[in-house]
């Protein structure tokens, strides 16, 4: 879900003309040598088991989130409502004042979005790989199947403490590379650079606030930073139930775009 | 003798403590106009610059300018530097005259330009105070509320990085007061005659709208056709639901028209997105985009999302020196596209959003965060659009109750039509 609203940035960047910029990285430590690194496969299977285990995650056959998000910068805040259901199926619906409905979705090897800005739209290349790929359920125990190649790359410090830096790379689209805590295996921040209708852009989220929700611990905030705006989503609760799978109907704008 | 020579010795310690207070001021806004290009700049090396080489070039010789004159002039020698434009300093006097604050949400419903130098009444709101009274575009204004208009007319065009929008936005902020107030304008009238009035304040034309944290603006949409030429006019990006089903339903309705006009003039902009959202009414080519907006870690490509029903007639804009922002990166890309000719004069060239800061020796500083490039290849900021066909309001033709752009596009429209 996490990459999923990481497009809303940029739609608000042509808006809001935000001034601020990503935050340059602060100098990192040398990097472990790789013959030190754990293998990332054992630090992501290792993620799995610490956020409720393999069983927790398959027990699940659909996902309802509901939560906020909010540019605080550029004041604006809204509602956001996410479903997700097997095998990548979902729908997001968030309402932003001033702006609208801003929708999109995946179903059956589509993806799409949709908002009263730009219209109707349709996914295509890297942005429709990437926006499949995240809305892989499950995805996390399922990440060999979504990635090619799994690195650890080296040790970063975020927040003192010392986090694994593990590199994902998809058959296609761009690698995803995520910290994860030594001490507790959570991951707390995830960079990647989006593929958006405006372009690439660089994406940076800090996760944080773990709690239990349907059954697994997951971020209950995220600090997202793209093109020069912060977006920060609160989530307020998840529930775990099978989701009507007309839920996942693109609207009809967007059935229309897909008969051109 | 010796009383004269004590006051002379205070007026030299008072004039020596000034000046080492003035010293200090220049000092500090030598240092934000510094750090300001530092950090917000596109660029991380500001117009490919050691800007750190700068600083150490210029903060001894602000230490030793003599004046806040020197001090200014020395600051505006660096960000020539840039060789940029929207990167400027207005002295003080000049802020004052530019950052006049509205007295109230109150309207007289004047929309109003400065035409040869003279505050120029160009369109008067409906049901408004201005045209319950009788005023009449053409009409000039002399003063607002017992202030003449003309000094502050004549030293802001005086000031070249003083634009026709902050001239306009100083002269509308002057017509404000609170609703339901009464506003005393005195106003030459089409026969040269002075009528001094006191014009009822109302709510602004339109509907309130709020985005984010810029305040409420009042947002108002026209739609109407001038014989089978359809006319779109709106005074803001913003109100985006409100303003894109204006458009919307405006396109649709317009589908057999001969061309469709839609007029930016006094447009500052608002929503950037919504310039790619509007354009995709008009462009059915997929993959095309209006331009792309350079920031320090990001491009953003300003692409346009071909919708439903796309009017592929002829499409006219209407632009003019308060046409800014996303009303020029609409014009512009669209001009650059070929998808529209462009009618009026030329643009702001406030494609960005500058933003104007008052520095600690009061003076104002205009700076630009991003660049946005035009699909042309042209930079927006600093050039603006220029328009296809060059033409502008004149008193005579307001009071003669033409609209010499409007009359230049339905020309063009007809042409095209005849050609057709």
């Amino acid at each position: 879900m996490i990459r999923k609203l990481a497009w809303i940035a940029v739609i608000a960047a042509g808006g809001a003309w935000a001034a601020q910029q990503v935050e340059t990285p602060a100098p990192k430590p040398p990097a472990a040598k790789s013959e030190d690194l754990p293998k990332a496969d054992t630090i992501l299977d290792h993620f799995i088991e610490v956020t409720g285990g393999k069983a927790a995650y398959e027990a699940r056959k659909g996902e309802i989130t509901t939560g906020t998000f909010e540019m605080a910068a550029q004041g604006l805040k809204g509602p956001m409502t996410a479903y997700a259901a097997p095998p990548d199926k979902s729908y997001s619906v968030m309402k932003l004042e001033g702006i609208g409905d801003i929708q999109q979705g995946t179903e059956n090897g589509i993806a799409w979005d949709n908002n009263p800005m730009l219209g109707p739209r349709v996914k295509t290349g890297d942005e429709k790989a990437e926006a499949l790929r995240e809305a892989a359920f499950n995805g996390q125990v399922d990440w060999r199947s979504l990635y090619d190649k799994a690195e650890t790359v080296g040790v970063d410090t975020i927040d003192g403490e010392e986090c694994y830096k593990v590199v994902l790379t998809p058959a296609v689209g761009k690698p995803v590379t995520t910290w994860f805590q030594k001490k507790s295996g959570l991951a707390v921040k995830r960079a990647t650079t989006a593929v958006t209708a405006m372009g690439e852009v660089p994406v940076e989220v800090i996760l944080s606030d773990y709690k239990n929700l349907g059954g697994v611990l997951q971020p209950t905030k995220m600090v997202q930073k793209a093109a020069g705006q912060e977006v920060i989503i609160s989530i307020a609760s998840v529930k775990t139930e099978e989701i009507p799978a007309d839920k996942f109907d693109p609207p009809a704008e967007v059935k229309a775009k897909l008969k051109q | 003798m010796r009383s004269l020579l004590g006051v002379m010795l205070c007026a030299a310690s008072a004039y020596a403590q000034f000046s080492a207070e003035e010293k200090q001021l220049d000092i500090a806004s030598f240092e934000k106009v510094w750090t300001t290009i530092r950090d917000k700049h596109w660029e991380k090396n500001p117009g490919g610059l050691d800007w750190n080489a700068i600083h150490r070039e210029f903060l001894p010789k602000i230490e030793q300018a003599r004046s806040a004159d020197e001090a200014r002039d020395i600051m505006r020698q660096m960000l020539a530097r840039l060789k940029e434009t929207h990167f400027a300093i207005f002295p003080a006097s000049v802020y004052s005259d530019v950052d006049v604050e509205s007295a109230g949400d109150g309207s007289p419903g004047i929309d109003v330009r400065v035409l040869e130098k003279q505050a120029v009444v160009t369109g008067i709101d409906p049901g408004s105070g201005a045209e319950k009274a009788g005023v009449k575009p053409g009409w000039v204004i002399r003063s607002v509320a017992g202030k003449d208009l003309a000094p502050a007319i004549e030293k802001l065009t005086a000031d070249p990085a003083i634009r026709e929008i902050t001239l306009e936005r100083a002269i509308s902020a002057r017509l404000s007061g609170p609703v339901g107030g009464k506003l005393h304008v005195v106003f030459l009238d089409g026969a040269n005659q002075s009528r001094a009035l006191d014009l009822a304040l109302g709510e602004p034309r339109g509907n309130p709208s709020k985005f984010g944290n810029l305040p409420t603006e009042y947002v108002w949409t026209e739609s109407k056709k001038l014989g089978n030429t359809g006319y779109f006019r709106f005074n803001l990006f913003l109100d985006l639901l409100r303003v894109m089903s204006g458009f919307s339903d405006a396109v649709e309705s317009c589908q057999h028209c001969d061309g469709l006009i839609i007029d930016l003039r006094g447009n500052p902009g608002g929503i950037g997105g919504m310039a790619m959202g509007m354009a995709g009414f008009l462009v059915a080519k997929p993959n095309q985009r209006l331009g792309t907006m350079y920031m320090r870690d990001t491009t953003l490509n300003f692409v346009i999302n071909p919708r439903a029903g796309v009017f592929t007639g002829p499409v006219a804009i209407l632009v003019d020196g308060s046409s800014a922002s996303t009303s020029e990166i609409f014009a512009g890309g669209l001009k650059d596209l070929g998808r529209a000719r462009i009618f009026g004069t030329k643009t702001a060239a406030a494609a960005l959003p500058s933003v104007i800061e008052k520095l600690p020796d009061g003076d104002g500083f205009q700076y630009a965060i991003a660049n946005y490039i035009s699909e042309g290849g042209k930079a927006l900021e600093g050039n603006g659009v220029t328009p296809d066909v060059e033409v502008g309001l004149t008193r005579e033709a307001l009071l003669a109750g033409h609209d010499p752009v409007v009359d230049a596009a339905l020309d063009w429209i007809q042409k095209q039509r005849t050609n057709r």
